[in-house]
Formats: structure tokens, C-alpha cells, sequence
């Protein structure tokens, strides 16, 4: 246990009969140990001049400067936003992309503590983790778009909830499944700070946390396509569709695998030191069976996809450089990244699946930027790209996410069960 | 006054119906095609 080896968190004499007298003392000795522990673990630990750290910490601050600068002068300054534009590479990327790779939390917690398939146990840690943060970060970037980012409390304070809006949903879905991230994750928290009682308080609410986080996952995964319902005359037809929320939702399983199977692998060479010998030797089985999963979720999916695509009649369309481009999306980073799930499963090719992750990466990237931002007025002169204070501010986004990512996991122990 | 033909299978939604069987059949296979592995997993360790 990490915390206890360095200052004995939470080993104070507990609360008893007969020492009325001392409890004062006993709790503000703790608090002050807390305190003392925060602080030595706030420390920085390994080398400095790492590749990673030189390349992200100048993005990083140029980034925050920016980031005030947007708030102080405005969207204008920032962003190529405009009136036929209102969403942009924050909305886009940031919130749909990042929402959909945090699927891998919801999928994983779901196998585990519902379907009871002990074999993922070793991952589900650092997966919530990773929603959680990602969570906090990508969703937390809808901020960012806001013109009046003080209207974010509106759905929560009731100053005009705007319950009439599938954003009403969505704003109340992320606080709530940050919240339930939190307290799934909390656990870990309590066992690096040595509070042995609270983490067996906080580990029997796991599994209401999760099925509460499921059912929130499912609903604000389809809502974040329920969103581009109302645009049918803005996107194109090949990418509009009624059932946007039913394939948002479908291919946020595959993509939060995906992203499990890249991170879990770039952790698992970054933090090896963390990760004992059994675990080592199951992650390649973990990633055999995310591999059989997301491939058979894809394979349903492509043919969800050509369905309705037969049933709009939409044959017409792919006639011109739009028809390549959703050809290229559909069955380059779909059913092709399917396949070689399929054939890496089969033949235990890790190789083969990690190719395959990446390329579906790219795909949900993809997609989710087509349906929000590429495609989006796409029978207008006007286009929309972002401007390049938008690009450093997200790559600012995902860095300092990696970083507390990695604050964590080499502090609390999210590698061990 | 338009004519309905039976035979036009975009009307009829035969297309549909193809593509969903196709899908039921293929899946079965696809499934089986994963899941094969351990088996063959087990024979490579005899």
C-alpha cells in the first residue's frame, strides 16, 4: 500500500470508549498526518526530462495562457466559431470524441461487477480511472464553448432549467456520472490514504455505483447523439440519421474498448514496475477477450449502419467525394479494423489488435467530427476549420489529463487488487 | 395512377429482409470464427 508506507495515514487509535478526552487530539493529528502525506505525495518523483514532459509541458503552458485569454477576450478571439458554425473542435472533439472513449469504463465495470467475468478484475481500476478523468477533462471542456460558460449551472440550479433540451440531459448525466466515477474509483483513494473502514464502506457501494453509472452511460452516450437530431437539414444524409443515438451509443462500446486496449497497453510498458508478473501474464488474455468483444460490437454495428442505409435509399450519394469519404470511414475504420479484431482474437496476434484499436481510434474520431463538425453545413459555401488557438488548447486538455493520469497511477495503487 | 409491383424489391423492403438474413447467418458464423480460438489454442498446447 502506497500511502501507509509513507507516513502511516489512518493507523491513529481509532475512536474508543474511555478516551473521550484524546479524541480532539487524535483527529487533528490526523489531519495534520493527512496533510503532511498530501503534501510529501505531491513531490515529484522519477526523471524530469523525459521526451513526454518536454514536448507537453511547453503546449501545456501556452495553452493555460490561452485558455485565460479565451475567457477574458472572448470566443471570438479564439475559436473560427461563427453564426453558421456554433460548434467547433472543442464540442466535437473534446466532448463527443472524449465522451465516447470513456465507454471503456462503463463496458469493463459492466463485465465485472454484473456479468461477474473475473478475468477483467486487474483492469477495472485504472479503466475507471481513465473515465473518470476523462470525464472530468473532455466533458468538462463543454465549459470551454460556452459564450456564457456561467450558464453551466443553470440545469443544476434551476435559474431556467431548460429541461426541454437533450442538453439538459446530457448536463445533468455528466455531473452525475462524474459522481458515480468518483465514488467507484474511491475505493483506491481510501486504500492510498490508509482508511481501511471507509474503503469497505465506499467498496459495498461499488456495485449500486455501477449499475446507477450504467444506466447513465447508455442514456448520455445516445443523448450526445440525440443532440444532432435536431440539425437533419444541416448534415449530411449519409450521416444523419433517426438512430444517431442508437449508434452513438453501439459505438461508444467498441471505442471505449479500443481505448482500453491502446492505453492499457502503453500503461503496461510506461508502469511495468507497478504491475506484478500474474498480472502481466493475464493482460495479454484481457486483451484477446476486449479484442472478441469488440469486434462482434462492431460487426453489429456495420451491419446497423447498412441498414439504414439501404432503408434511406441512399444510393445516389455515393457518387461523389462525400460517398468516398463515408465509404472510407464505414468500411476502412469499421469493418475492416472488425475483421482484424476478429482474425487477432483468433490468432492470437496482439499485433494485429492493437493495429486494429488504433484504426478504430481513428474511425470513432472520425466519425464523431463528421457528424459535428465535417460534414455540418456541408451544402453551405462556408467551412469551418479551428484555429490553431482551439488545437492547443485541447492538446493542453489531453496533456494535463495524462499527466494526472499518471500522477495517480504511480501514487495510488491502481495496478494492484 | 401509380402502379404497386410486388416485384420492386426497394417498395417491398426486400433489400431489407436480404440484408437482415444475411446478417443472422454471417453473425452465427462470425461468432464461431471468434470463439474457435481457445480450442485451437488448446490443440497448439497438446
Amino acid at each position: 500500500m502506497a500511502g501507509k508506507n509513507v507516513l502511516e495515514i489512518g493507523t491513529a487509535t481509532p475512536f474508543k470508549k474511555g478516551y473521550k478526552m484524546d479524541k480532539k487530539t487524535i483527529f487533528f493529528g490526523e489531519v495534520k498526518r493527512f496533510f503532511k502525506f498530501i503534501l510529501q505525495e505531491m513531490k515529484p518523483r522519477g526523471k524530469w526530462l523525459t521526451p513526454f514532459n518536454i514536448i507537453s509541458l511547453p503546449i501545456m503552458f501556452i495553452g493555460f495562457i490561452l485558455l485565460i485569454l479565451r475567457f477574458v477576450k472572448g470566443l471570438g478571439y479564439a475559436t473560427n466559431l461563427s453564426q453558421e458554425f456554433p460548434w467547433g473542435f472543442w464540442i466535437g472533439f473534446d466532448v463527443i470524441t472524449g465522451v465516447a472513449f470513456a465507454g471503456g469504463a462503463y463496458v469493463i465495470t459492466f463485465v465485472v461487477y454484473v456479468m461477474k467475468v473475473e478475468k477483467y478484475h486487474p483492469i477495472v481500476k485504472v479503466t475507471v480511472l481513465n473515465g473518470l478523468l476523462a470525464y472530468m477533462f473532455y466533458a468538462g471542456a463543454l465549459v470551454l464553448d460556452l459564450g456564457k460558460p456561467w450558464n453551466i449551472f443553470n440545469p443544476i440550479i434551476g435559474n431556467s432549467f431548460g429541461y426541454n433540451s437533450v442538453l439538459f440531459l446530457v448536463a445533468w448525466h455528466f455531473l452525475l456520472y462524474m459522481a458515480t466515477e468518483f465514488l467507484e474509483f474511491s475505493p483506491t483513494i481510501a486504500q492510498w490514504l490508509g482508511w481501511e473502514k471507509l474503503q469497505k464502506i465506499l467498496k459495498s457501494l461499488t456495485v449500486g455505483a455501477v449499475i446507477f453509472g450504467i444506466t447513465l452511460s447508455i442514456l448520455h452516450q445516445s443523448g450526445l447523439g440525440a443532440l444532432f437530431l435536431m440539425a437533419k437539414s444541416k448534415i449530411h444524409p449519409l450521416w444523419y440519421s433517426e438512430f444517431i443515438p442508437v449508434f452513438f451509443f453501439v459505438s461508444s462500446i467498441f471505442a471505449g474498448l479500443s481505448m482500453v486496449i491502446f492505453e492499457g497497453t502503453i500503461s503496461h510498458r510506461v508502469f511495468k514496475d507497478k504491475i506484478d508478473s500474474k498480472h502481466h501474464a493475464a493482460f495479454d488474455e484481457i486483451i484477446f477477450g476486449l479484442a472478441k468483444g469488440a469486434a462482434i460490437t462492431m460487426f453489429v454495428y456495420y451491419f446497423f449502419k447498412a441498414l439504414v442505409f439501404i432503408h434511406g435509399g441512399q444510393w445516389s450519394y455515393l457518387t461523389d467525394s462525400w460517398g468516398i469519404w463515408y465509404l472510407f470511414e464505414v468500411i476502412g475504420l469499421v469493418l475492416i479494423p472488425c475483421f482484424m479484431f476478429a482474425y487477432g482474437a483468433k490468432n492470437r496476434n496482439l499485433g494485429i489488435i492493437r493495429t486494429a484499436a488504433i484504426l478504430t481510434m481513428i474511425g470513432i474520431i472520425l466519425n464523431r467530427l463528421n457528424i459535428s463538425i465535417i460534414t455540418f453545413n456541408w451544402n453551405i459555401p462556408a467551412v469551418y476549420y479551428p484555429s490553431w488557438i482551439e488545437i492547443v488548447i485541447t492538446l493542453m486538455i489531453i496533456f494535463t489529463e495524462i499527466w494526472v493520469f499518471r500522477w495517480v497511477v504511480s501514487r495510488m495503487p491502481v495496478f494492484e487488487d | 395512377m401509380e402502379s404497386y409491383s410486388y416485384i420492386n424489391i426497394f417498395e417491398t423492403k426486400g433489400l431489407e429482409y436480404i440484408l437482415l438474413i444475411c446478417f443472422l447467418l454471417l453473425f452465427i458464423y462470425f461468432v464461431r470464427y471468434i470463439f474457435s480460438s481457445k480450442k485451437k489454442a488448446d490443440e497448439n498446447m497438446k
